[in-house]
């Protein structure tokens, strides 16, 4: 398998603090990484570095055998992320958000037709069905609908962008097991009857043990450093 | 010995402290010269002229002034939102351009805006003469600045957490861009556009007094001709259409719109953008008068020849502002403190209503009846037209809150007025002084409608210095101006910053 990512001696520190010390990894094509560890382990900072939101302190990371800032942006676009606090818009309807995960892959005329509300959603309800989302709630603003319900919007919006790598900081929060259990398998089984291409190499971090379930790694983090790499073929 | 400790409640209050020298003064300089003047005044608010001929005036004058009021309205709201993007961080966070422009822009603005657009006025009457498109253009320069600022600042509050979340779709920045500023700006536009309407149909009032066309311009006149019952009428039909436009924006309740009337609106925000670029160049090529005096030497700020009094004039400008701020910090609670009663509250409602509708220039021309021109007769007029602003968002916000306290501390046998003191009041004195740092600002922009017909401070020799095309004086005055005005925001920020 083709290695996509690799990490060398990376470092974190803020204020004085050495969030993530030395961290040796490489992530290869097809992968489905679950990262596990307690709170304030280091994996939201992990995640950050890994989609170029935030920069080592020190060490050198490679994606696509390129620093991040090299990456040309059809190779950036290949990258998606869901977020902890999930970074929707709030103003926005839920199938505007979904679609605002097309951004990367639409001219600016399609930003203005899915603000004005006036672009096909068609895309956007295919995912929103996959995640199991009434489609009551479409067209509803965030601020009437419920965290579940955002959690698996943000999700959608990840799905949308179909991208080939994408890092999850606790996609299955607010959900209950048995949508927890389903969409994990989705993502694992890449299977859809949508025809919705499905990230390859996968990084969720999960703060349920249960749900390692399927992964084909393990990576454990403990005070900043891999206390565990199970691989599990 | 115990220090005293000054708390919101308390400042709220000790302003009232300005009547002080401001009595003094005023009963020095009273006189009962027009006392006859005043009572047909009076008496005339209670018989306005109403006939065929008035009503019609009044129609086309009104429509003049809503032509006015809503053309510069829409232009400034339109430029506005571009300038307002344009001076945000978040624009250069997104699109990589130099910051210093955005450096450079909000220093301009801050000027622009620094200046009231009765000054803009009567320095572009000057240069281009009097007609109705310089009206707007006056009345469009600061508040065009004033709504980039609000935008701006409202874009200010984007979190960068939602920022990230969106660049990192590593979409084209300007659609990551229009994404992340297109709730906030709509979102401004609906809370604060239709106040900046009501403000727009305001100064339009205010610049019909210098000329400039509307029902100010028949206001004035008919002062001038001491023919009060018409000017009455003028009156009451400007209240009725500020009445009328908040009543109608009380039912509009917009819950979601239209995108098809986005659409439209963008269509004819771009129209009128080109419209009034081009109006903008042909007036500044085709004007010799205004080529002539750019290229004349000596012009620009040449502190050599500086006004007559021109220190005075600060100082009394300054002293005029600290008056006036103080009347209409205190008089709305000292008001609302002497009684609660329901009758007491309603006729307070209706002078606060009526004081903001009588122009400024037209109150201290009454007030003129029975004094000497002096500061402390502009600063009463400024301070009571703002007190009434003041007074309803103070009254409103007294009404919004929870009353349980204020029915606790009445129950176990406080008097009304200590009940009304820490049971309401106290809850809403910080917000309160906060709006009034804000209003502060405004009220040294102000100083130049009294000042202008009260005989003192920069506005008086601001209208002396473009009288006599004294260009040198009139830059000298326009920097000290915005040098005041933009000194005293930066305190106010400060003083904002602290209470909030």
């Amino acid at each position: 398998m083709k290695s996509l990512i690799e990490l060398n001696n990376i470092s974190f520190e803020y204020n004085n603090n050495k969030i993530l010390k030395n961290i040796n990894l490489e992530i290869k094509e097809g992968e489905k990484i679950a990262l596990i560890g307690k709170s304030g382990a280091g994996k939201t900072t992990l995640i950050s570095i890994l989609n170029g939101t935030k920069r080592q302190t020190y060490g050198d990371i490679k994606i696509y055998g390129k620093n991040f800032n090299n990456l040309y942006n059809s190779q950036k676009r290949k990258i998606g992320t869901i977020w902890q606090d999930l970074r929707l818009i709030d103003d926005l309807s839920a199938e505007q958000n979904v679609n605002c995960g097309l951004l990367s892959n639409q001219n600016l005329i399609f930003t203005f037709k899915n603000l004005l509300n006036i672009s096909s959603f068609h895309k956007a309800h295919k995912c929103m069905e996959l995640c199991q989302l009434n489609s009551r709630i479409y067209s509803k603003n965030l601020k009437n609908i419920s965290g579940g319900q955002k959690q698996r919007i943000a999700i959608s919006r990840s799905i949308i962008q179909e991208p080939e790598i994408l890092f999850a900081d606790e996609p299955f929060n607010n959900l209950d097991p048995k949508l927890c259990d389903y969409l994990k398998n989705l993502f694992i089984s890449r299977l859809n009857n949508y025809k919705i291409k499905f990230p390859n190499t996968i990084l969720f971090s999960l703060h349920k043990i249960e749900l390692i379930d399927g992964f084909t790694r393990v990576i454990g983090l403990k005070n900043g450093e891999i206390s565990l790499d199970i691989s599990k073929r | 010995m115990q220090k005293l400790k000054l708390d919101h409640t308390l400042i709220s209050f000790l302003p009232i402290l300005v009547f002080l020298p401001i009595t003094y003064q005023i009963i020095n300089d009273f006189h009962i010269g027009g006392l006859e003047l005043f009572l047909d005044f009076v008496k005339a608010a209670f018989t306005p002229k109403i006939n065929n001929q008035i009503i019609n005036i009044s129609i086309t004058r009104l429509n003049e002034t809503l032509f006015i009021a809503f053309t510069s309205w829409l232009i400034s709201i339109i430029f506005g939102c571009f300038l307002g993007i344009l001076s945000s961080d978040i624009f250069y966070k997104l699109i990589r351009i130099p910051v210093l422009i955005k450096y450079l822009l909000r220093f301009i603005l801050n000027i622009i805006r620094s200046i009231h657009e009765l000054v803009w006025c009567l320095i572009l009457m000057q240069i281009f003469g009097i007609n109705i498109s310089i009206g707007i253009l006056a009345i469009c320069l600061p508040f065009i600045a004033i709504n980039a600022k609000v935008i701006s600042e409202q874009l200010e509050l984007v979190s960068a957490d939602l920022i990230e979340s969106i660049t990192t779709l590593n979409g084209n920045n300007f659609s990551s861009l229009i994404t992340l500023i297109w709730s906030p700006i709509i979102k401004t536009i609906k809370n604060f556009g239709f106040y900046r309407l009501e403000c727009s149909i305001r100064s339009t009032a205010i610049l019909g007094l210098f000329g400039i066309g509307g029902i100010g311009t028949s206001i004035f006149l008919s002062f001038q001709a001491l023919n009060f019952n018409e000017m009455w009428t003028y009156i009451f039909s400007i209240s009725s259409l500020i009445l009328f436009f908040k009543l109608i924006l009380k039912q509009v309740k917009i819950q979601r719109i239209n995108s098809n009337f986005i659409l439209l609106i963008i269509c004819i925000s771009i129209l009128i953008t080109f419209y009034s670029i081009y109006f903008l160049i042909n007036l500044l090529i085709n004007n010799y008068y205004l080529s002539n005096l750019l290229l004349s030497k000596n012009i620009f700020l040449n502190f050599i020849n500086l006004p007559d009094n021109y220190l005075k004039s600060i100082f009394d400008t300054i002293t005029l502002s600290i008056f006036s701020s103080g009347i209409a910090i205190s008089v709305p609670p000292f008001l609302l403190l002497i009684s609660q009663n329901k009758y007491f509250i309603i006729t307070l409602r209706f002078f606060a209503f009526i004081i903001r509708i009588i122009p400024p220039t037209i109150i201290i021309l009454i007030l003129l009846m029975f004094n000497e021109p002096s500061l402390s007769l502009a600063a009463i007029t400024l301070g009571f037209y703002n007190a009434g602003i003041t007074f309803k968002l103070l009254n409103d916000n007294l009404s919004e809150i929870d009353r349980n306290n204020y029915l606790a501390f009445k129950s176990i046998g406080l008097s009304n007025r200590s009940s009304w003191l820490i049971g309401l009041f106290i809850k809403q004195s910080k917000s309160y002084l906060s709006y009034c740092a804000y209003r502060s600002d405004i009220i040294f922009r102000e100083t130049a409608i009294v000042s202008i017909v009260g005989s003192i401070g920069l506005g008086w020799q601001l209208k002396e210095s473009l009288s006599s095309f004294a260009w040198n004086e009139v830059f000298i005055i326009i920097f000290s101006y915005s040098s005041i005005a933009i000194i005293g925001e930066l305190l106010n920020d400060k003083i904002k910053s602290k209470l909030i």
